[in-house]
């Protein structure tokens, strides 16, 4: 402490009272600063949507949408990017409310009804904002204290974010306008950082939630990411996310009598796992990455797909519905689009790192195909369908 | 740039009505999940407002007051990355509504991680004020302000 009184204590008011917009002094509340942040959270949101909506259009094609097989991290890429700039958002988003807070003091409480429309909708973005934020951090942890279906709500609530944003541009683009053709400074304020500073603390915070988590997807930063959700191991040193115990499927898999069976317009086609080991086998680098954002590559061991198809009589090209042993559950089917299926590298795995396929990985055999969501790298396969 | 403003604006209008239909449906199916998410969304904004956003004005008000000059920089950037790295923290520390245990995907040790964070954090915040009140020059302001 430096002793010295400090001269706006005079100026508090003696009896509490609730605080008005001109009590907020700080740098931090200047429009110089207001905009930069706001630019920069913009930027996060419209990357975590772009990446979100491309993740939802995998898992739920429609005519219209096609998604490349090449390169093989590209869904790898696209949700760690979902999942970085979601991270990003969060102390983006809090400096920016502290930035804009005394306005939330602001009298009258409504001055018109475009004034009423605008106060509206910065509440349905803050509200919609704190919502994709707070859900997604949760699912990024497997962790889900509410009775929702994830998926379905975080994807309708993120139309609700994105759609109030652009409404709350519109409305301020002539302050953003002004706030960033004027230089923030470096003048302290009387209890605060100058503008210059309070943006440098933003980043830098931004900066080190992005490295305490990016490790999930970003292998080097894995050690570094003290709150990344993969650890170093897990059965052949991949991460497992559904375990062959939760599935219920052990009997099964391992049973002898276990047959893939392969449904094709020329008929039924079974293949026993010694039949699979015996076709020609290639080996190939190709990651996992799940839609929570966490992805790893690893060295997998198979049956092209596209020979199966091939041996039953049909095409590379033609899409093929693959179903689990574990049934009743989200993983239990997916479909591989012809993209995919005529890809050599999207494999029937039987092995992962030079061994045969963990229980836990999908033993006897899994589907694993170039940039995929994980979700739809079906596991314990037992049955396929050519799909004309 | 009025035009960019009015195709914006529609845009997002229309961005929102989708948004609320594909909410609507959902909500109608399943009352407790509606509840559920309106609460949620709530939430967000009253945390922030009624709890969030006040701490962190008074312990910015404490640290301009209470703590030596030098000081009170590093502790305000030690403070937000600390409370940022707590709040991404939570879901992580607090299992309660966890899924099933995945081998090698959710078994880091998460508190001695953040620990082990926080500590780097706070040992540059101390090594930050020090340095600072090694290269200490008086800064005009506060001294033109105060004694002048």
């Amino acid at each position: 402490m430096d002793g010295r009184r400090h001269p706006i204590r005079s100026r508090l008011p003696r009896s509490p009272r609730p605080p008005e917009e001109k009590d907020f002094t700080a740098e931090a509340h200047d429009r110089t600063v207001t905009s930069r942040i706001g630019l920069w959270l913009g930027i996060a949101f419209t990357v975590c949507f772009v990446t979100g909506l491309l993740s939802h259009f995998i898992q739920h094609p429609t005519s219209w949408f096609f998604w490349p097989s090449r390169p093989v991290s590209l869904y790898r890429f696209t949700q760690g990017l979902h999942v970085i700039s979601g991270i990003a958002a969060i102390p983006l988003l809090l400096a920016k409310l502290w930035s804009v807070f005394p306005k939330l003091f602001g009298k009258p409480l409504v001055r018109s009804l475009p004034h009423a429309i605008e106060r509206g909708s910065i509440l349905l973005l803050s509200a919609s904002a704190f919502f994709e934020l707070i859900t997604g951090v949760f699912n990024i942890f497997q962790n889900y204290p509410w009775p929702f279906y994830f998926p379905t709500i975080h994807y309708a609530i993120a139309w609700v974010a994105v759609g109030s944003i652009a409404v709350h541009v519109a409305v301020k683009l002539p302050v953003i306008r002004l706030g960033l053709g004027e230089e923030p400074g470096f003048k302290p304020g009387r209890d605060s950082l100058s503008r210059r500073g309070f943006l440098r603390a933003t980043w830098l915070t931004t900066g080190v939630a992005v490295l305490a988590t990016a490790g999930s997807s970003v292998p080097f930063l894995r050690t570094v990411s003290v709150l990344a959700t993969q650890n170093t191991d897990g059965e052949q040193s991949l991460p497992v996310n559904r375990s062959a115990a939760h599935a219920g499927i052990i009997a099964k898999a391992t049973d002898p009598a276990w047959r893939l069976e392969i449904a094709a317009p020329h008929g039924l086609h079974r293949f026993s796992l010694a039949d699979l080991r015996a076709m020609p086998q290639t080996t190939a680098e190709l990651p996992i990455a799940c839609v929570e954002g966490w992805s790893r590559s690893a060295t997998w061991t198979g049956v092209p797909v596209a020979d199966l198809l091939r041996a039953v009589g049909s095409g590379p090209g033609t899409a093929l519905r693959v179903e689990s042993l574990e049934r009743g559950s989200i993983y239990g089917s997916s479909t591989l689009p012809g993209e995919h299926t005529q890809d050599p590298l999207t494999l029937l795995a039987l092995r992962l790192n030079g061994e045969v396929l963990d229980l836990d990985h999908g033993f006897p055999c899994r589907i694993i195909a170039p940039s995929r969501p994980g979700v739809l790298q079906t596991k314990w396969v037992v049955r396929m369908e050519v799909l004309s | 740039m009025r035009t960019t403003r009015i195709v914006l604006a529609l845009a997002g209008l229309a961005a929102l009505g989708y948004g609320i239909s594909l909410v609507v449906p959902f909500a109608i199916g399943s009352p407790e999940s509606a509840r559920s998410t309106v609460e949620f969304l709530v939430g967000g904004p009253v945390v922030h407002d009624g709890i969030v956003a006040p701490v962190v004005g008074v312990v910015g008000l404490l640290i301009a007051r209470k703590l030596p000059r030098h000081w009170r920089t590093p502790v305000r950037l030690g403070a937000a990355i600390s409370a940022v790295l707590g709040l991404i923290a939570v879901p992580a520390l607090w299992r309660g509504y966890a899924g099933l245990h995945n081998p090698g995907l959710d078994d880091r040790n998460y508190p001695l991680g953040l620990l082990l964070a926080l500590l780097v954090v706070w040992l540059v915040v101390v090594a930050a004020a020090l340095a600072r009140r090694r290269t200490d020059q008086p800064p005009p302001t506060a001294v033109g302000r105060q004694n002048r």
